[in-house]
């Protein structure tokens, strides 16, 4: 199973891990106690008694949740996690390893929070295949901060100008994606001599959401993130207007 | 004798009525063909690739349809991991580790195409047999239904939460639990099922229908699997796939004896809740290798000891699916995430599940086995090519795939927030080594906890006794308590006692 060392690091890891659940625990209790538990009033009326309270199950998990996170800590302290916590075992990242999983980090917050909402989802997912490819292929440190960079930048140019959800039909940042989009992989074409995922990759970025978003919405009839997009407003209607009534006069 | 032949006219009638509808196929061999996919690539799994498709399918199409194409990436997925096993030496699934031992050593002495012949061949037997015994345990569903209400429900619900955090934890026991209480706290979020008083909704209107389903399985699945496998891994030096694919007839019949046994420990091991097609894959090759007269050729390119995991692991889905059908409790990740979409067509499995339901199931299991051992047989060496891509070119493609499919269930932006926060966290818990198939059944079956045991009590007056006055619930609770019990250290001590003195 496990090695003496890697146990070592679990346990450190436990510390930190034990400490965060104790703290959920205790504040997810206090919110329970907004729940009336003993036959509160609610606007004249009397709710339930204790049994029938829709705080008891609650009440029972966090106290359970609490009891556990407990032992947790009593085992990770026993086994010494509480002296290694502080070393880079107890925190468990390398430097790389870090930058690696931010890189990852800020570019699906970038794209969930800010791209999917207002920018067209088919620029937004090709941006999002070329950024992850260019960030996992070969694991160059410059890429990597390329790629999450250029996410991050259309990311906040769509939040900061487009914030409301009154907004999220404007294709100014649709059009600042895709030229990022467009830089990006144009850089990333320098590198791609001899690596064939990366000179696929373009290929694959424009097609595959393409393909998706119009079996999604016109094969399955779903409803897909953004519909007034750029890219996929256009789409829409020359499948409504132009190709439908060939076969559904 | 009656139940036997009513349940086989049902099964008969089931079957008959798939192999009749055109579209069963064309769902079947897409979702095959991508669940090979999914397993002949290290790093994508079958989990993610139920997962996936639940996305996609879970409440989209009809859930005949929505069922074959579930099952049909299920067992492919268990498969098709034998491929890179085979041929590159890395299993693509937890569940063909075993199978790498002696298949690539197969592969290298130039019997590859016999190998994946034979594997194909004995991955069709053992699903065969998973499918059968999950047929005979409708009768055991139809003999528990009979005694089955809200207490029992309750029990039965946190039975299954504790016993897959017991099971499915590789570390201390009790973060499979947190992992399940952390399932079940999720599952208090929104209005409640009795006074629709809202919950830990902090003013979001969003947070009152609670948590959905498929966001969090994508979450809690598919997010820490995509962060987890971005990173640059050379493809390994692929064995050359030398010889005969279709395997003769006398072939099979020689390995007709170790196929039986494994396919029957496979769906023992299955059966039991939380162990997945790893374990099976390990236990059957153990048995094999200490049965077999041939044991020192075990891991040296034994056909008995690869055929040993690859019945093994195959069989293990039809018998993962008898707690999930019958107790609903899963019995692996991807039956954790087949209950998320079961949960999306309001279907609880469970006591009350309705047989025909389960004998829909048996049929998709036993046409998805045909379909594969055809699939496997004729296109091998496809997924050969397949095995040359690189993982890192498929998950930004997964990530897309995810989030349509969150967003498509109905919660718009708001389930991919969630998704994403889930996925965030469960990468953490994983890193740290709790299971994530625990908080997923919580999430799951929290609903179901929280309304059976409020509405016992409420039936009782508030008398705790509703929980040991009924034999089944005394029964339930009994186990309840001894898997609790059984993991403090006074018990641990007592059993290595009664152990020592025996």
């Amino acid at each position: 199973m496990h090695s003496q060392s890697d146990k070592a690091a679990l346990r450190a890891r436990d510390f930190w891990g034990a400490l965060i659940l104790i703290g959920v625990s205790l504040f997810f209790l206090w919110r329970t106690l907004d729940i009336p538990l003993w036959g509160g009033n609610r606007a004249g009326v009397s709710t339930a008694e204790w049994y029938n309270s829709a705080a008891i199950v609650p009440l029972g998990i966090f106290s359970a949740l609490l009891i556990l996170s407990v032992i947790l800590l009593i085992v990770s302290l026993r086994a010494g996690g509480a002296r290694l916590a502080f070393t880079s075992v107890g925190l468990g990242w390398d430097r790389f390893e870090a930058l690696r999983f931010s890189a990852i980090a800020v570019i699906l917050f970038f794209y969930i929070a800010g791209l999917v909402p207002r920018v067209d989802f088919i620029l937004s997912s090709g941006r999002l295949i070329s950024c992850l490819t260019v960030v996992c292929y070969n694991g160059v440190t410059r890429r990597i901060l390329v790629a999450a960079m250029s996410v991050a930048v259309a990311g906040v140019y769509a939040m900061t100008q487009n914030f409301p959800q009154a907004e999220w039909r404007a294709h100014d940042d649709d059009i600042a994606t895709l030229l990022i989009w467009m830089g990006l992989t144009l850089w990333a074409m320098r590198y791609a001599r001899g690596e064939r995922v990366l000179q696929a990759m373009p290929l694959v970025a424009v097609l595959f959401p393409v393909m998706l978003v119009c079996a999604m919405a016109f094969g399955f009839r779903q409803n897909v993130p953004n519909r007034g997009g750029f890219v996929f407003s256009q789409i829409e209607y020359h499948y409504y207007v132009t190709l439908r009534p060939l076969w559904r006069p | 004798m009656d139940f036997l032949v009513t349940h086989l006219i049902g099964f008969g009638s089931a079957f008959l009525a798939l192999t009749l509808d055109p579209l069963t196929y064309i769902y079947l061999i897409i979702s095959i063909f991508l669940g090979i996919t999914f397993g002949a690539l290290p790093g994508l799994t079958a989990t993610l690739a139920v997962t996936i498709l639940t996305g996609f399918f879970g409440n989209k199409v009809p859930l005949d349809y929505s069922l074959i194409a579930l099952r049909g990436a299920y067992v492919g997925a268990i498969y098709g991991g034998s491929y890179p096993a085979i041929l590159l030496n890395i299993p693509g699934t937890a569940a063909s580790a075993a199978t790498a031992m002696d298949g690539y050593q197969l592969a290298k002495a130039g019997r590859g195409g016999e190998a994946l012949g034979l594997t194909t061949t004995a991955s069709f037997i053992g699903t065969l047999i998973g499918s059968a015994a999950l047929l005979v345990f409708v009768w055991a569903l139809l003999l528990l239904s009979q005694n089955i209400a809200s207490p029992e429900k309750a029990l039965l619900a946190l039975f299954g939460i504790l016993l897959s955090g017991t099971l499915m934890s590789e570390d201390l026991v009790i973060k499979g639990w947190i992992s399940g209480l952390v399932g079940l706290a999720m599952a208090m979020v929104g209005l409640d099922p009795l006074l629709s008083e809202p919950r830990y909704t902090f003013g979001w209107s969003y947070m009152l229908s609670g948590f959905q389903v498929v966001p969090v399985l994508m979450g809690a699945f598919a997010v820490p699997q995509i962060i987890e496998g971005m990173r640059h891994a050379q493809i390994g030096q692929l064995a050359e796939l030398r010889g005969r694919i279709r395997p003769s007839f006398a072939r099979v019949k020689q390995y007709l004896p170790t196929i039986t046994r494994s396919g029957v420990i496979g769906t023992g091991v299955g059966a039991l809740p939380g162990v997945g097609e790893d374990v099976a894959g390990w236990v059957s090759y153990g048995v094999g290798k200490s049965v077999s007269p041939d044991s020192h050729k075990f891991g040296k390119g034994s056909i008995e000891g690869l055929l040993s995991s690859e019945t093994a692991n195959n069989a293990c889905i039809g018998g993962a699916l008898i707690p999930l059908l019958v107790l609903g409790i899963p019995g692996s990740p991807p039956a954790a995430a087949l209950l998320g979409a079961f949960k999306l067509n309001n279907i609880i499995p469970g006591p009350t599940i309705d047989p025909e339901i389960i004998l829909r199931v048996v049929a998709i299991m036993v046409l998805a086995s045909f379909t594969m051992f055809l699939i496997g047989l004729f296109t091998a060496r496809v997924f050969v090519k397949i095995l040359l891509l690189p993982k890192v070119a498929f998950l930004p493609i997964v990530m897309v795939l995810t989030t349509i499919g969150s967003f498509s269930v109905g919660g718009g932006i708001n389930d991919l927030y969630l998704m994403l926060g889930v996925g965030f966290v469960a990468y953490f818990m994983s890193l740290q080594k709790f299971p994530i198939a625990p908080l997923v059944i919580g999430v799951i079956l929290g609903g179901l906890f929280d309304e059976t045991f409020r509405r016992s009590l409420l039936i009782s007056g508030g008398d705790l006794s509703v929980f040991i006055s009924r034999p089944v619930a005394a029964i339930l609770l009994g186990l309840n308590l001894a898997l609790i019990t059984s993991q403090t250290s006074l018990a641990k001590h007592l059993f290595r006692r009664v152990k020592n003195r025996v």
